[in-house]
C-alpha cells in the first residue's frame, strides 16, 4: 500500500470508528427508505430490486397493512444465477428415489389428481429478513423488512407422496433439489436436507399460491411448503426428492443460513461462537404496515395504524401499540385466526392531539408468553439471521 | 348449465401455467463505480451474479470482500486466480468498503 493510500485509508477508518462506535454489536431498526424499482419482473408490480441475477426483490412496507399478501406484491430469492423460465406443465415431474420401496416420477396432474388436497395459510419469511438492522453490518443482502410474505397454498402433504413411494426402514433424511442452475458445472446444486423424524403433516407440496398458480418467480410449477420454517428449504421449482440413510454434506445446509449454536444464538463480530445450527424456526415478529415513515396526517384525525404479526406456529396472543415512542403500551384489535401459521393481522386506532413527530411501535407477544425485544437488544450474529426487533415507524402531524 | 360450464373451464385451465411461454427476467443496469480492478470484478464476478448481488451486501471490511471472495472460489467453485482474488478485494474495499480492514 502506497502511503497515500494509507492515510486515505486511516482517515476513513477513523470516521467510520466514530459514526459506529457506541454502536457496535447493536442492532437499530432495519433500513426502510427504498423505493420500489421502476422496472417491474415477470408476474410482480414493481418491487424493491436488489439484484437481477439472481432475482431479489422485496415487498414495500406498504404490503403488510394485509394479512395475505398478494401474488404480485410477494417478495423473491434465488440462489443461482440461471433459473428455469419456461416450464412445460406437461412434461414436468417430480422424482421421489433413493430408499423407497417404489421410485415415483410424479407428473401435475398426478399431484391434483391422485392425492388429497390440502391447504395451508403460512408466513414465508427469509431468515436474512430485516439483515439491514445489524450493527456492524452483518454479511448478506441488507434486506428491510419486506423479505417475507403469507399466502394461501394448495397442494399435497409430503408424508403422503413419501407413503404411496414407500419409504425403507433406514432411511433418516430427505433431500430436496430445485431447478435452478449454477453457470459452472463444479458449483453445488441448491439441495436442502430435512431430518424425517421432523416432517409433519404440515408439510406441503405445492402448486397454488392464493387460489393462483404459483408465481414463476415464486417457484412455479411446485415448492415445498415448510409452516414455522424460515424459507431456506422451501425448495422452488421442485423436481426431486431423495431418501437417504446418511446426511449428505451440503454448502447450502452446513454453511449458509446457520446462526451460533448457543442459547441467546448471539455472538459478537470480535469473538464469533465456534460451533453452528440451522436458522430452523422463526421467533415471534410483527410489521407494521401503514403508517410508513413517510405518512403525513392531520392533527386530530383519525389514524388506523394496521400490521401483521406471527411465529412459529403457536399463534398471537396480542399485539400492543405504542404512540409515544414506548412510553405506553394499548391493546390493539386482532384479526380473525385464520391459520396458527398465517400472518394474524392487528389493528389499532387513535388521534393524534400533538404536533410533530410521533412514533409508532408494534410489539407482538405469542401464546407461550414470548414478546418481541426492543430493536437495540436484539443480539447480533455474523449472519445477520432472525432479528424481530419492535417495529418503530415515526409519522408527521401537521 | 352455465355453471357447469364455468367449472369445466377452470378445471381444464388449473393444468395450464397462468403464463403459457418463456417469461423474461429483465435486466438491471445498476450504477458502478469505475476504477482500478473493475474489469477483473467484470470478468470473474458478473459471470455468475449481477452488481447488485455485490452492493448490496452493505459496506465492508477488506477482510469480508476477501473472505466472500475466496467463498466463491471455495464453495462456489468459481475459477478466480490468486492475483485476481487481490485484485477484486481491492477494488471492493475501495470503493463498496467500510473503512476497516477487519
Amino acid at each position: 500500500m502506497q502511503r497515500r493510500d494509507f492515510l486515505k485509508a486511516s482517515v476513513a477508518a477513523s470516521a467510520v470508528a466514530l459514526s459506529t462506535s457506541a454502536f457496535a454489536g447493536i442492532t437499530t431498526q432495519p433500513i426502510d427508505s427504498r423505493k420500489p424499482s421502476k422496472i417491474a419482473f415477470p408476474e410482480k408490480k414493481p418491487l424493491i430490486t436488489y439484484s437481477d441475477r439472481p432475482p431479489l426483490l422485496e415487498s414495500p412496507r406498504e404490503t403488510f397493512s394485509r394479512s395475505i399478501t398478494p401474488n404480485d406484491e410477494f417478495f423473491v430469492r434465488w440462489h443461482m444465477p440461471d433459473i428455469p423460465t419456461y416450464i412445460d406443465t406437461e412434461a414436468y415431474r417430480i422424482s421421489i428415489n433413493g430408499l423407497v420401496e417404489k421410485e415415483l416420477s410424479i407428473s401435475l396432474k398426478e399431484l391434483k389428481n391422485d392425492f388429497e388436497q390440502v391447504e395451508v395459510t403460512s408466513v414465508l419469511q427469509c431468515g436474512g429478513n430485516s439483515r439491514s438492522a445489524f450493527k456492524p453490518i452483518a454479511g448478506g443482502i441488507q434486506w428491510g423488512s419486506g423479505a417475507m410474505g403469507c399466502a394461501k397454498w394448495k397442494g399435497v402433504r409430503l408424508s403422503d407422496i413419501l407413503n404411496r413411494a414407500g419409504i425403507k426402514k433406514d432411511a433418516q433424511w430427505i433431500g430436496f433439489n430445485g431447478s435452478e442452475k449454477a453457470i459452472y458445472y463444479e458449483t453445488p446444486n441448491f439441495v436442502r436436507e430435512m431430518k424425517l423424524d421432523e416432517l409433519d403433516d404440515h408439510v406441503i407440496v405445492a402448486y397454488e399460491m392464493n387460489g393462483e398458480d404459483l408465481p414463476y418467480l415464486n417457484g412455479f410449477p411446485v415448492r415445498l411448503i415448510i409452516p414455522g420454517h424460515y424459507s431456506d428449504s422451501w425448495v422452488k421449482m421442485l423436481s426431486n426428492i431423495t431418501v437417504t440413510k446418511e446426511y449428505q454434506s451440503l454448502f447450502f445446509m452446513d454453511i449458509a443460513y446457520r446462526v451460533p449454536d448457543n442459547a441467546t444464538e448471539s455472538e459478537t463480530p470480535e469473538k464469533r461462537f465456534k460451533t453452528t445450527k440451522p436458522i430452523a424456526i422463526m421467533n415471534v415478529k410483527s410489521v407494521i404496515g401503514y403508517p410508513t415513515n413517510e405518512t403525513v396526517v392531520y392533527h386530530n384525525s383519525h389514524v388506523v395504524v394496521r400490521g401483521v404479526a406471527w411465529d412459529d406456529g403457536h399463534g398471537i396472543k396480542e399485539v400492543l401499540v405504542s404512540i409515544d415512542g414506548g412510553k405506553t403500551w394499548n391493546t390493539s384489535i386482532l384479526e380473525k385466526d385464520v391459520d396458527r401459521y398465517a400472518f394474524r393481522g392487528f389493528r389499532f386506532s387513535f388521534k393524534p392531539t400533538t404536533y410533530g413527530k410521533v412514533t409508532i411501535m408494534a410489539k407482538a407477544i405469542n401464546r407461550l408468553g414470548e414478546e418481541q425485544p426492543l430493536a437495540e437488544n436484539v443480539l447480533w450474529n455474523h449472519g445477520g439471521y432472525k432479528y424481530n426487533g419492535i417495529d418503530t415507524v415515526t409519522i408527521e402531524v401537521v | 348449465m352455465k355453471k357447469i360450464i364455468i367449472l369445466a373451464i377452470v378445471a381444464v385451465s388449473a393444468l395450464f401455467a397462468q403464463v403459457n411461454e418463456a417469461v423474461e427476467v429483465p435486466y438491471i443496469s445498476y450504477e458502478i463505480k469505475m476504477g482500478k480492478g473493475f474489469e477483473t470484478v467484470d470478468a470473474n464476478c458478473l459471470m455468475c451474479h449481477s452488481f447488485g448481488y455485490i452492493i448490496n451486501q452493505g459496506p465492508q471490511s477488506k477482510d469480508f470482500w476477501y473472505k466472500k471472495t475466496i467463498k466463491m472460489i471455495e464453495h462456489f467453485k468459481a475459477p478466480i486466480t490468486k492475483e485476481d482474488t487481490v485484485i477484486i478485494t481491492d477494488y471492493l474495499f475501495q470503493h463498496y468498503g467500510n473503512g476497516k480492514l477487519k
